[in-house]
């Protein structure tokens, strides 16, 4: 399934949704997405993978790459909405501990 | 009936090809009986797999050829990716330390972690033969408690 992302914000947050299979091949688009709130040094961002049904190494780098610019500017990043698949990938690479991640976009928010 | 039970497809080195290539993984595990969550593993492996010799075999230029070898066999399911380059000796196919989080270099453990043997060969064209092998487990063996 191609991958779809849909930005808004929400209060203080913005919250990026996406959809699809995030891989090598559409990974750049979603790096060009984050560019954007990154830019602004958004102090919430979200990101919504409640849709995704794939992700693979470049996904998770593009997820690295966001969360080490938020962190630089002292903001706060939350992903929300992990499949089991998507989220056993996160574990097996270790990153499950490294990223803050919530059940419900909800959740996320109030974090 | 022939000894060789399995499926060949050949593909250009284009990563947008490889949505498609997961698509037919889908329906080849099923064919050789594994379960979703080892179905999502093989499309992960085989992603990463294509990914890297792509980029680091053919250095992402999108005219080669990449050939993927599926096996249905005893207890086992096997995916053979053959690339066209040169033979990349698998003692300098490193994954990153996990503790040193940082974008890239997951590809190899992603596969090492969800595959039960990871095998690099050189193969007849002077490229590198990948073999990725996942055991089938026996529907008894599931867990189910329904067999």
């Amino acid at each position: 399934m191609a991958m779809q992302v849909k930005r808004e914000n929400v209060g203080e947050a913005v919250v990026v949704t996406v959809q699809g299979s995030v891989d090598i091949y559409s990974s750049p688009e979603l790096r060009a997405e984050l560019k954007g709130p990154l830019g602004k040094k958004v102090s919430r961002l979200v990101v919504d993978l409640g849709g995704v049904t794939f992700v693979d190494s470049s996904g998770l780098a593009t997820l690295i790459e966001a969360l080490q610019k938020v962190k630089a500017y002292q903001g706060r990043m939350t992903l929300c909405n992990l499949s089991k698949t998507v989220l056993g990938v996160f574990q097996l690479a270790n990153l499950d501990h490294i990223f803050q991640i919530k059940a419900t976009r909800e959740e996320a928010l109030e974090a | 009936m022939a000894s060789w039970q399995g499926i060949r497809v050949s593909l250009l080195s284009e990563v947008r090809y490889l949505e498609p290539i997961r698509a037919l993984l889908g329906e080849a595990t099923g064919l050789a009986g594994l379960g979703e969550e080892d179905a999502a593993q093989v499309a992960l492996a085989v992603t990463e797999g294509c990914a890297n010799v792509i980029r680091h075999c053919y250095k992402n230029r999108t005219d080669k050829r990449i050939d993927l070898i599926l096996t249905f066999g005893d207890g086992v399911f096997d995916i053979r990716i053959d690339d066209y380059g040169t033979f990349v000796d698998p003692s300098r196919i490193r994954s990153r330390d996990l503790a040193d989080v940082r974008p890239g270099g997951l590809g190899v453990h992603l596969m090492k972690k969800v595959m039960d043997e990871v095998l690099y060969e050189k193969n007849g064209w002077g490229g590198t033969s990948l073999t990725l092998r996942k055991r089938v487990a026996s529907r008894r063996g599931r867990g189910t408690g329904t067999a």
